[in-house]
């Protein structure tokens, strides 16, 4: 079985944990609805944010150079780093120009992708997450399995349970407002110790070089405006060109996101705190070769809003954690093949390719083009195992010719009539594990076409 | 440097064709009342929502809402209230119970309300690490949508700048809502004419 196939499967053994799951994102999925029927010009919006992104990557190279120019004479310090391993290395150059063992970090799906904190705990720095899913989740030493509902797939009790043995929370107690109260108070600690806060960038402004970090808890801002060193990691495709172009994107971002109208703090870095450094980091690490490819560069677009992964009936059905990619879901499943086709080619194929995805996209990345897209490198590059390459070669040689179609039909009817119970209930196929087929027909359609009394003049 | 130009080149190497930036109109509000739709898009929020007659009656609006309050720093200082301090440093923030500022402008559409590093007078830290917040917004500041907002914003000239929409908050234990999260518990906005 492919990984996320074997590993949706374990997840699927508690039942009723993956129907709580299911219905939680869901319930987002729903708020998101709500929240995008208040605005009258949502599709346009959706529109113009495709085109914006469209553009900006069309000329990706000329609007980098200008940001870090407006960047620069903004007094902010500009580096390029051209994969995980030298943006890991950047972070840490500042940290040790500053004597700095201790960072606060609010989310960014950047670093995780950079595997940052392992990197920097291993030179000596404790790194903590800020936002409270983060936290516990790096607490517990485990990846996100959400980009924005870090710890979605956590019940309060486990939680509870990991804050009594790291915060001395009372014993028992799961009470969500008593939880993120005592985070609140370990956090407040935290930011104050800190010598060095760092950021992920929503969006890089290339008019003005400013970025734009959006909360909702405000922990961004608790750890930049207490440090006199700010650091802000972003991906090279977060740009987009006018300010006024915020307007499209912060419409779209927090109501795709979350339902809300807009996340609780916006805010917009343009130049370091008087007697402050203000760092940004440029980072390519594989983006660059995916605008390469025309079929996938699309994939670009994305402000990570999480909704394709609220809407899709696998991710709801198998968890973050089952696709082993830092971006999980339908957008993580057509970003990451792009990285390592060998081992995650398989994520193409953890979808139902419905399109809810594609529906649901606030810059309307076709997601579920690109998944088929990605299967059939997959099926040239010889992923699927033996049994779906076998399956597949026979259905498609029979779908492709009209003689062998009725042939197999007909053969097919007749084997599935000698079956124990009409075959309906086939005990070595997945399909039948939970429904039954419809009773096979006694003759096709076309059998039945051909035996009508023909229309005059036909 | 070096990478600066590899990453460049590569992108170069790849560049989609060329693709028009729209040119996107400034969306307008339907509902013409924007000081209500804005109340009513805060209050959702959970974020307490107060008028007051004259900027005089700011400070009895939150002798209201916060009887008991501890050191507080306003724009409005009164015998009871510091101003901010002017220069300040983020040490002068520690241990605020509120702070009371005046904002630029209000978005009716999404309850989002402007503040920068000018009305801060430099205490960026001030807003988020305040345990109680309170935002003066004058009704003629009030616009319907972001795309308004951001034209009569223009181009910034201030370091900083943040668009506040609530209380701090998370939903991030069984998408359980939770205010109070790292910054500010409460937040009170008081509209004035």
């Amino acid at each position: 079985m492919m990984t996320h196939a074997r590993n949706a499967a374990v997840f699927n053994q508690d039942e009723a944990r993956t129907g709580w799951h299911d219905a939680s994102l869901w319930h987002v999925r729903s708020k998101r609805d709500a929240a995008a029927a208040e605005v009258p010009e949502w599709e346009y919006l959706r529109e113009f944010a495709s085109d914006i992104k469209d553009h900006t990557l069309s000329k990706l190279d000329v609007y980098l150079e200008a940001f870090e120019k407006a960047a620069l004479a903004n007094g902010a310090m500009v580096h390029w780093a051209a994969d995980a391993a030298e943006h890991n290395e950047l972070v840490l150059s500042i940290l040790q120009r500053h004597g700095a063992s201790r960072m606060v970090k609010s989310k960014s799906m950047l670093t995780e992708e950079c595997q940052l904190n392992t990197f920097l705990e291993k030179h000596g720095v404790e790194v903590i997450d800020t936002d409270l899913g983060e936290r516990i989740i790096q607490m517990l030493d485990e990846p996100p399995s959400h980009i924005v509902l870090p710890a979605i797939h956590l019940k309060k009790e486990e939680i509870g349970a990991l804050f009594h043995r790291e915060l001395r929370t009372e014993e028992g107690a799961s009470d969500p407002t008593y939880l993120t109260e005592a985070a609140r108070h370990h956090l407040r600690d935290k930011f104050h110790a800190a010598q060095v806060a760092l950021t992920g960038v929503n969006f890089g402004v290339v008019e003005t070089g400013e970025v734009v970090v959006c909360t909702n808890e405000g922990n961004a801002d608790m750890g930049v405006h207490l440090k006199p060193v700010q650091i802000h990691c972003m991906g090279i495709e977060k740009l987009i060109p006018r300010r006024s172009d915020l307007a499209v994107f912060l419409r779209l971002l927090a109501r795709s996101a979350t339902g809300q109208p807009v996340t609780v703090f916006t805010s917009h870095h343009r130049q370091p705190k008087a007697g402050g450094e203000m760092h940004i980091i440029l980072v390519d690490n594989g983006r660059s070769r995916q605008l390469g490819r025309p079929d996938f560069r699309s994939s670009l677009k994305c402000i990570r809003c999480g909704a394709c992964m609220n809407t899709c009936p696998i991710y709801r059905r198998s968890g973050g954690h089952s696709y082993e990619t830092t971006i999980p879901g339908p957008i993580g499943s057509i970003l990451t093949p792009g990285v390592d086709l060998k081992r995650f080619g398989n994520l193409a194929f953890a979808s139902t390719l419905c399109g809810s995805c594609t529906a649901v996209c606030p810059v309307k990345i076709n997601i579920d083009d690109q998944l088929y897209r990605w299967r059939q490198m997959a099926g040239a590059a010889g992923l699927p195992e033996a049994g779906d390459r076998l399956w597949s070669g026979i259905l498609g040689k029979g779908m492709a010719s009209p003689t062998l179609f009725r042939y197999l039909g007909r053969l097919g009817r007749f084997l599935l009539r000698l079956l124990p119970g009409g075959g309906r209930n086939i005990p070595l196929t997945v399909w039948t594990r939970d429904r039954d087929l419809p009773a096979a027909p006694a003759e096709s359609f076309r059998d039945w076409y051909a035996r009508q009394p023909k229309a005059n003049g036909e | 440097m070096e990478s600066k130009h590899r990453i460049l080149s590569q992108i170069r190497a790849g560049l989609p064709p060329p693709w028009p930036l729209p040119e996107v109109p400034v969306f307008r509000l339907e509902n013409p009342d924007k000081p209500g739709e804005m109340a009513r898009i805060l209050e959702r929020g959970a974020t307490q929502v107060a008028r007051a007659a004259t900027i005089s009656d700011v400070n009895a609006v939150i002798d209201c809402y916060y009887p008991q309050r501890g050191k507080t720093l306003s724009t409005f200082p009164d015998s009871s209230d510091s101003a901010l301090p002017s220069p300040g440093s983020p040490s002068d923030c520690e241990g605020t119970d509120l702070a009371v500022l005046e904002a630029v402008l209000g978005v009716a559409e999404n309850g989002a309300i402007w503040i920068s590093e000018r009305e801060l007078q430099g205490l960026r830290i001030l807003p988020f690490i305040t345990q109680h917040l309170v935002l003066v917004v004058r009704e003629k500041t009030i616009v319907g949508t972001m795309h308004e907002a951001y034209a009569k914003l223009g181009r910034p000239e201030a370091g900083f700048g943040v668009f506040i929409g609530g209380p701090s908050k998370t939903a991030d234990i069984e998408q359980s809502l939770v205010i109070g999260a790292q910054a500010a518990r409460s937040l009170l906005v008081i509209i004035i004419p």
